[in-house]
C-alpha cells in the first residue's frame, strides 16, 4: 500500500487544516479513507462512540496539487487507516504558513503517517518539520462497517439557523438537564426543548426554511406544522455543535421521528454528516 | 523605610514566593499608567520585603511580603570552553518548539556544522505507541551565530526550554546555547540591556562514562544541598524533573573567602525513568555532601536545573551606601559576567 500526496496552495492548506481541527473536536480516534478520488474521515457507529456516526468527505484534487496511491488491491484500491485525529490537526497546525505540506503513508517502526512541513524563513533556508503519526492499518475484512451510512427517510428536512446561536442556547441548557428535544416542521420551525422536574426550556428557532423533499407523497400527507421530534443526549449534540468552528456554506437537519437525528453539513467543498441516534 | 546607618555593605540573600509577588506585579498595564514610583526595599528587623507603590494624588500602595533566608546553590560552569555556541532570536526558536507536542518531557538537539534539528526524545517516543515523534530543522542561516565543534545530539527538559523562551522573549536580546557533549550541561543566556540571564540545564548522559569526565566536578555546599537531596531523594525516579532554583553570588568583596570555596555545581544525570537503584540515591548524595569529590555520573539519577539571574542597575553609588534598602534594583553582578564565568574562585 502507498500514499503520497502534497498541497502547496496555502487556502488548500488552510482549509484542510480547519477540516482536520473539526474532526479532532468530533471524535477522538477516527478512520481515514484513502482512495483515487477522495479522502474521508470516518467515525462508525459503534457502542465505544455511543452510537453516533460521522462521515467526512471531500474531493482530494480540490486541496492536493500531487496525489498517488496504491490501495490494498487492483479490486479493491483503498486504504483505510485509523489515527488519533488530535494528532493529525496537530501537525497541520505547525504548517499555517508553509510552503508547501507532504504527507506520505510509511513505516519506518511502525506503520505511520508522515506530515512533512516546507517552512518559509527568514533567510534563504527553508525550514522543514516532519511529524510521524502512528497509525493503524484497518484489515480488509473490516472495511464492511465504515461504508457511507444510508440515510432513512426523514420525516421532516430543515435548514438550520446559525450554529453559533444553536451551540451557545445547547451549551446552557447543558446545566440544567442532559437529555434534549429536538423537534422541527415542514414550516421552518424548530424547537431545542429541555425538561426537568422543576422547569421546562424551549427555543424557537422561525422561518428558517425546508429544502425540498425527496419524496413528495410523504410531504404531501403531512401536516406541515406537524412536529417531528427525537430526544437526544445532549452533550453529543454539544460536541457536534462546538466542532464547527467556521459557519458551513450549508446546514441541515434531517429527523426520523424517535429514531435520530442526521445533521448533512457542507464547509465549502467538504461535505459531513453526522448521526445522532435517539435516547433509547 | 530603613535607614541603615552602617558604612559597611551589607547583602541579603532570600527567598520570596513567586505566588506573593506575581500577583503585586501583575497588571502591567495599569501599572504602567497610574504609578508614579515603585519603591522595593527590605525591614531586616520584621523579615519582610516592602513594595511600595506611589500613585497620583498622593495615593501610596503599600504590599508587605515576608522572606526567608537562603544559601543558593552555586554552579562552576564556564560557558566560554563550550564546544558549541549558537546565537539565536527567542522568537524563531520558540516558532521551533511549537512544533512539539506538549506531553513530552524531553527534547534532543542535534547538531552538525550545517545544520540544528530539535527532535521528540527517542526514549520517550518508543515506549508511548500512540505519540507522534516530529523533528524540526532549523537552517544556521536563521541563527545570528552558529559555532559547532562537533556532531552532538543532547537532550534535555522540554518544560524548562520552554520557559525559558517565554521568559526570553520578554527582553529583545538574542538567546545564545552553549553546549558540549551528552551528560555535561547546557547553559541558555540572555544578555539585554536590563538584565542578564544564564540557565543552566542538565542533559540526559549517553553512557556512564561520559558523565564522570573531568567537567562533572560536584562540588557540594554542606546544609542546603543534603536537605534538598534527603527531601527528594524519596520521590519516584520515573518523570521526576527535581528543580533547584537559585540566585546570584554575591561579588566577592562583600562575602568572607571561607564561603566561595562552598560552592556546588551542577550533578550531570542519569535519565529520571531509571528505576535501578532508586534506593540508592540518598546515600550517594550523601557520600557527595561530605567527600567534595567527584561524583561518579553512573549514580546520578535525578535531574534538576539551576537558574542565575542577576539585575543590572544603573544606580551602583546608592547601592553601596544603603545595601538594604532595595532588593530588586541591586546589582551585584557586574564584576562577575566580565568573565563570562559564574564561578567565583
Amino acid at each position: 500500500m502507498k500514499f503520497r500526496a502534497k498541497i502547496v496552495d496555502g487556502a488548500c492548506l488552510n482549509h484542510f487544516t480547519r477540516i482536520s481541527n473539526m474532526i479532532a473536536k468530533l471524535a477522538k480516534t477516527c478512520t481515514l479513507r484513502i482512495s483515487p478520488d477522495k479522502l474521508n474521515f470516518i467515525l462508525c457507529d459503534k457502542l465505544a462512540n455511543g452510537g453516533v456516526s460521522m462521515w467526512c468527505e471531500l474531493e482530494q484534487e480540490n486541496f492536493f496539487s500531487e496525489f498517488q496511491m496504491e490501495g490494498f488491491s487492483a479490486e479493491n484500491n483503498e486504504i483505510y487507516l485509523e489515527l488519533t485525529s488530535e494528532n493529525l490537526s496537530r501537525a497541520l497546525k505547525t504548517a499555517q504558513n508553509a510552503r508547501a505540506l507532504k504527507i506520505k503513508l510509511t513505516n519506518k517502526h511502525f506503520p505511520c503517517l508522515t506530515v512533512s512541513v516546507e517552512l518559509f524563513s527568514m533567510s534563504n533556508s527553508s525550514r522543514i518539520a516532519t511529524h510521524d503519526i502512528p497509525i493503524k492499518v484497518i484489515p480488509r475484512k473490516l472495511w464492511k462497517d465504515l461504508q457511507e451510512p444510508v440515510v432513512p427517510d426523514p420525516d421532516v428536512s430543515i435548514y438550520l439557523p446559525v450554529l453559533k446561536t444553536m451551540k451557545s442556547v445547547v451549551e446552557k441548557m447543558k446545566n440544567i438537564s442532559s437529555h434534549l428535544v429536538i423537534e422541527a416542521n415542514l414550516d421552518g420551525e424548530l424547537n431545542l426543548k429541555i425538561e426537568t422536574e422543576l422547569v421546562c426550556v424551549t427555543t424557537h428557532f422561525k422561518d428558517l426554511g425546508n429544502p425540498p423533499l425527496a419524496s413528495e407523497s410523504t410531504s404531501q400527507d403531512r401536516n406541515p406544522e406537524h412536529m417531528a421530534e427525537v430526544h437526544i443526549d445532549i452533550r453529543k449534540l454539544l460536541q457536534f455543535l462546538a466542532g464547527q468552528q467556521v459557519n458551513p456554506t450549508k446546514a441541515l437537519c434531517n429527523i426520523v421521528t424517535n429514531k435520530m437525528v442526521h445533521f448533512d453539513l457542507l464547509h465549502e467543498d467538504v461535505s459531513l454528516q453526522y448521526f445522532i441516534p435517539a435516547l433509547s | 523605610m530603613n535607614e541603615n546607618e552602617h558604612d559597611t555593605t551589607l547583602n541579603l540573600k532570600c527567598k520570596l514566593g513567586m505566588k506573593s509577588i506575581l500577583p503585586i506585579f501583575r497588571c502591567l498595564n495599569s501599572l504602567e499608567r497610574n504609578i508614579e514610583k515603585c519603591k522595593i526595599f527590605t525591614r531586616s528587623d520584621k523579615c519582610k520585603v516592602v513594595i511600595q507603590f506611589f500613585y497620583r494624588h498622593g495615593i501610596k500602595r503599600t504590599h508587605n511580603i515576608c522572606f526567608q533566608e537562603s544559601q543558593p546553590l552555586q554552579v562552576i560552569f564556564d560557558k566560554n570552553v563550550c564546544t558549541n555556541t549558537l546565537m539565536i532570536q527567542p522568537r524563531l526558536l520558540a516558532d521551533a518548539i511549537v512544533f512539539f507536542t506538549s506531553s513530552q518531557e524531553e527534547v534532543t538537539l542535534a547538531v552538525t556544522p550545517l545544520n540544528f534539528c530539535l527532535k521528540s526524545s527517542n526514549e520517550e517516543s518508543m515506549d508511548l505507541s500512540n505519540a507522534v515523534y516530529s523533528e524540526m530543522f532549523v537552517g544556521s542561516d536563521d541563527f545570528d551565530f552558529f559555532q559547532i565543534g562537533m556532531d552532538t545530539e543532547i537532550t534535555f527538559c522540554f518544560k524548562e526550554l520552554k520557559g525559558i523562551l517565554t521568559f526570553s522573549e520578554a527582553t529583545h536580546a538574542p538567546i545564545s546555547i552553549y553546549f558540549d557533549f551528552p551528560g555535561k550541561p547546557l547553559a541558555l543566556s540572555i544578555d539585554d540591556m536590563l538584565v542578564e540571564a544564564n540557565f543552566i540545564l542538565a542533559t540526559l548522559a549517553d553512557e556512564p562514562s561520559r558523565a564522570s569526565s573531568p567537567q562533572s566536578l560536584c562540588l557540594s555546599q554542606k546544609q542546603k544541598r543534603s536537605d534538598l537531596i534527603k527531601k527528594k531523594a524519596g520521590k519516584n525516579a520515573t518523570g521526576q524533573t527535581l528543580e533547584c532554583i537559585s540566585r546570584k553570588a554575591a561579588p566577592r568583596r562583600i562575602y568572607p573567602k571561607e564561603t566561595l570555596t562552598n560552592i556546588s555545581a551542577l550533578e550531570n544525570c542519569g535519565h529520571p525513568g531509571m528505576k535501578r537503584a532508586n534506593g540508592d540515591i540518598s546515600e550517594v548524595s550523601e557520600s557527595s555532601v561530605s567527600n567534595t569529590e567527584e561524583v561518579p555520573g553512573s549514580l546520578c539519577l535525578r535531574k534538576f536545573s539551576c537558574m542565575f539571574f542577576g539585575a543590572v542597575s544603573s544606580d551602583q553609588q546608592e547601592h553601596f551606601n544603603h545595601p538594604f534598602d532595595s532588593l530588586a534594583r541591586a546589582s551585584d553582578s557586574e564584576e562577575d559576567m566580565n568573565n563570562g564565568s559564574f564561578s567565583l574562585s
